[in-house]
């Protein structure tokens, strides 16, 4: 593994950006354990600038306009401070401070962003941008758990009316408030496609994403998409960007969608996420099959099949036991799996689609009862007609079976009844209730549409 | 007067905003005032007084002639010889402009002494030194013999409160800061009706100009916006944000609520113990008069108080638990979240309280306003403990029998709301009963009686049902049959339900405020 300014070397000479990126990356390679101590020792406070300046451009022979070369130098001097920063956890734990950590970072992120918006950096380095601002977040949620375990909740300014701030994830925010900086750069920028920074930008979106996700602020994810939506004309077509950009970034989009219930919209974007994901990225379609299923069970009514989630244990854990229920018209059981597993559910926020499959279970309960029922009498060389005039009263027998009523408790017909209204007008069922005769009447033809009866 | 046109021909609305520098403003505003022109001297005026007047607006305007005196009146204000030391030239115009604006106005023009009228900028002159002479600005008056530092200090509070004020966001809180950031702009403040300074203040601001200024600020600072981290990038150090907890030393228990724009006042903060014999003195009044606009604004002073005060107690629950209790009475939802959202703060640390009520009532909020995000929110919030809660079980139910649709349980807990919820449950009663005519329109065939839809709904009486019918669906849907009247279940009948349901649902997004 080579040093931080050979990477930067072979990036500079080949100009790759991922190269290049390397030689900012916080964190020394398995390979070269040293790697980082070897940079941060390589000079100190007071000769850095002209130390940076040789081993940047005189010793590796790079030239760059002076404007450019400045800018690197002005980043790499606040990484250096960072590296040294990080370089304490291994060699003075107890002065070692993810806040510090933090603060050099940010002034890297910072200076990065200051060299591309004053056009000393060229597009082809955003993968810089990538790993810094990565980094960024990783330290801002470090730093935050090291505050968090001194001090806790804290007055804000004054110009507040009310009582309360919550201050467990300033860092954080900090760090968010400098990727969206990083977005508006890559989003503004109007040089043409091919030498553009606008190939950064659903890499800082993902950023971001993530950060609104961690700070519970996901609504505020909806003014990315705006702004990403009003530049839609200027961006390449979604295909042109690097895969692993666009899983994220579709892989999220989905989960907004979903979190507002527009499942439809949601399987979309997760379904395009679903197919796109590298195959062996267990754990990304994981991710996406956790949401990808609940969808699936609201705007298909499937559940989702063994061989599916062979690969995934845990999904299988989560998911079988209210599949088991669905299938088998369970209502009780489907209560008791929800409760089971509710705060995890919960905690995924798929809880609410999933309480949905309610009414599956439901429909497959009174599809036995409708399957039960049998056959009318059969009229002259017609085939055998199902009885499709059911009196409600063996569908309220059917709620008792189904959520295990104690004997002598009472099942509430009304309520049965509306039970069945709400499966009618959802069109899980087809046909009508007569009131006056406590009859329902069923279509003849489907009467539980997609079932095969 | 670089645009050719004069002063006194402005807008009308430029003269309001002039209006607030000729001092009959309520005294609590004084400093306000003082400020404003003191740091008019500081580099970035205020929008100048022919600025706002575009050419069209100039032509709509009748033309006034203007009598000689008046004319002269103008010349005798320009002449170098009756500048004053200390007065600037565009105060003098602000000014000018405001006399004769105001005299043409009540069409005095003819009748004032225009002679022996003190020339404006005597007017600028007095008007200062009447409000450094009066009591209560002190801490202002410091400003005018101040260095230029601290000049520049004011400057920076202005600013930022300024950005602040764009950002739809007056609490200068980050948008994640704030719990249901999706709502974040219909949370904001409801403003007591006798607040003329706010009115007058977004007149002010909202000129091209101060666009402009904002503008240029957002795109050379983004952190600025947020301007609530001391230590972010670029952030102009603002002291008065930093000092430790005021003392209050007020001992009135009464004051009217106004958003701080500056460090607080020791003289006008009241202590705790005057706070709490305040509290006592608000329920005394809420339960004799039942004025809202009065109780609102109150309480509002009453939290501001507790807050600059680093007051965190089970009084402050217990202000902001009474407040969002009437707020609630009184559909106030706007003022309701922003209790509710504090008191979920000030439950997680403790403080006592009645904890499930108020998490019951945020799940019946949710449910109100849609919001599933922040619904989710809610139920990660709940502890095994709070869901046995009889008011939080309800509010669980509450969901869970509206997200499968089954309105007939959803009304059975309609019928039994513990608390305050059933004011909650009200709001959001109508658009599920559409929900349900809908879901009955089409399930039932061919009628049904309208006891049923009375039972069911939730209704007090079958009238009340048949007019809540009638309401929503302009055609005859109602039959009388065999001596009962009968809801048709037609298909026209279902759509007609299906749009009242839709229309029902989408208004929800607009919160009810008073």
């Amino acid at each position: 593994m080579p040093s931080i300014f050979e990477d930067f070397k072979e990036g500079q000479r080949i100009g790759s950006g991922p190269r290049l990126a390397a030689a900012l990356t916080p964190v020394a390679p398995a390979e070269n354990p040293d790697r980082l101590k070897a940079f941060f020792y390589f000079s100190n406070s007071t000769r850095l600038p002209s130390d940076l300046r040789y081993s940047l451009f005189q010793a590796t022979g790079i030239r760059l306009s002076k404007q450019e070369a400045n800018s690197w130098i002005e980043i790499f001097s606040p990484y250096w401070k960072a590296v040294g920063e990080i370089v304490k956890f291994d060699e003075a734990p107890s002065h070692a401070s993810w806040v510090k950590v933090f603060d050099a970072w940010k002034e890297t992120t910072n200076m990065l962003i200051r060299g591309y918006s004053t056009n000393g950096l060229q597009a082809w380095t955003v993968p810089c941008l990538y790993i810094v601002g990565r980094y960024l977040r990783t330290f801002a949620q470090k730093a935050d758990a090291e505050l968090s375990s001194q001090d806790s909740v804290a007055f804000g300014d004054r110009f507040q009316d009310d009582a309360v701030t919550d201050f467990r994830n300033a860092k954080l925010e900090e760090a968010t408030r400098v990727i969206n900086r990083m977005f508006t750069l890559c989003l503004s920028d109007r040089a043409s496609i091919e030498e553009s920074r606008k190939w950064g930008i659903y890499d800082t979106t993902n950023l971001l994403f993530k950060s609104y996700f961690k700070l519970n602020s996901v609504g505020l994810s909806k003014n990315l998409l705006r702004a990403l939506n009003a530049s839609s004309a200027d961006l390449p077509e979604m295909d042109a960007f690097p895969k692993s950009h666009i899983v994220t970034f579709k892989y999220y989009v989905g989960v907004i969608h979903f979190l507002d219930e527009n499942y439809a919209e949601a399987e979309e974007h997760l379904s395009y996420a679903w197919n796109m994901c590298h195959q062996s990225a267990i754990k990304n379609k994981e991710l996406i099959l956790a949401y990808l299923v609940p969808c699936h069970l609201v705007t298909t009514h499937t559940l989702p099949s063994k061989k599916l989630l062979s690969s995934f244990p845990r999904l299988e854990e989560l998911f079988r036991p209210l599949c088991n229920c669905i299938k088998a018209g369970d209502l009780g059981g489907f209560d008791a799996a929800m409760t089971v597993a509710e705060e995890e559910f919960v905690k995924r926020r798929i809880y609410l689609p999933l309480e949905r499959g309610r009414d599956i279970a439901l429909r497959n309960l009174f599809r036995k009862v409708f399957i039960a029922g049998g056959f009318d009498e059969p009229k002259e060389g017609q085939p055998p007609i199902r009885r499709t005039r059911i009196p409600v009263a063996e569908f309220a027998a059917a709620v008792r079976v189904g959520t295990h009523a104690k004997e002598g408790s009472r099942v509430d017909m009304d309520e049965v009844e509306c039970l069945l209204s709400n499966l009618i007008y959802k069109g899980l069922m087809k046909g009508y209730i007569s009131r006056e005769r406590s009859m329902v009447v069923l279509s003849k033809g489907g009467a539980f549409p997609g079932t095969g009866v | 007067m670089s645009s050719g046109i004069p002063p006194w021909r402005a807008t009308a609305s430029a003269t309001a905003t002039t209006s607030l520098h000729s001092g009959h403003a309520a005294p609590a505003y004084i400093p306000v005032q003082a400020r404003r022109s003191l740091t008019s001297k500081a580099a970035k005026p205020a929008p100048s007084p022919a600025a706002p007047l575009t050419s069209t607006e100039a032509a709509d305007r009748k033309r006034v002639e203007f009598p000689e005196a008046v004319r002269k009146y103008v010349q005798r204000s320009f002449a170098p010889e009756n500048r004053l030391p200390g007065v600037e030239r565009r105060e003098m115009e602000i000014k000018l402009k405001t006399i004769i604006t105001e005299a043409a106005e009540s069409k005095l023009l003819d009748q004032i002494d225009w002679e022996t009228l003190p020339l404006p900028q005597v007017m600028v002159q007095n008007d200062r030194n009447r409000v450094l002479a009066s009591p209560g600005v002190s801490s202002w008056g410091v400003f005018g013999t101040a260095s230029p530092k601290k000049l520049t200090v004011v400057d920076d509070l202005s600013k930022k409160r300024k950005s602040v004020e764009y950002q739809g966001d007056a609490n200068g809180c980050p948008p994640w800061r704030q719990t249901n950031s999706q709502n974040a702009f219909e949370d904001r403040i409801t403003y007591p009706s006798t607040d003329k300074r706010q009115k007058i203040d977004m007149k002010n601001t909202s000129k091209s100009k101060a666009n402009l200024e904002m503008r240029r600020k957002r795109f050379e600072d983004p952190n600025a916006r947020h301007g609530s981290s001391p230590s972010s990038r670029g952030d102009s150090p603002t002291p008065s944000a930093d000092q430790g907890p005021v003392v209050g030393r007020c001992q009135n228990l009464e004051k009217n609520y106004f958003r701080l724009t500056s460090a607080p006042n020791p003289d006008t903060v009241r202590p705790l113990p005057v706070l709490m014999k305040t509290l006592d003195l608000l329920k005394k009044k809420w339960k004799k008069d039942n004025n809202y606009g009065y109780i609102c604004d109150q309480f509002k002073s009453l939290r501001q108080d507790l807050t600059v005060q680093h007051i965190r107690n089970e009084f402050t629950v217990s202000v902001y638990e009474i407040h969002a209790r009437i707020a609630l009475e009184k559909g106030d939802l706007g003022e309701y979240n922003q209790c509710q959202t504090q008191l979920r703060a000030l439950y997680a640390q403790q403080l006592g309280g009645h904890p499930t009520e108020f998490r019951a009532y945020r799940i019946l909020y949710f449910i109100h306003t849609r919001n599933w995000t922040a619904m989710n929110d809610a139920l990660a919030d709940l502890t095994a403990a709070d869901k046995r809660d009889p008011a939080v079980k309800h509010a669980l139910d509450v969901r869970s029998a509206l997200a499968l649709g089954n309105y007939h349980r959803f009304f059975q807990l309609y019928l039994d709301t513990p608390n305050m919820g059933a004011y909650l449950m009200d709001m959001f009663v109508d658009r599920e009963r559409l929900s349900a005519l809908a879901a009955i329109c089409k399930a039932y065939k061919p009628d049904v009686k309208i006891r049923f839809i009375t039972e069911e709904l939730g209704f007090e009486s079958d009238e009340q049902s048949a007019h809540f019918i009638l309401d929503h669906t302009a055609e005859d849907l109602l039959q009388e049959k065999d001596g009962v009247v009968r809801l048709l279940t037609s298909g026209k009948a279902g759509q007609l339900f299906e749009g009242a349901k839709a229309d029902a649902h989408r208004v929800v997004d607009i919160k009810g405020q008073i």
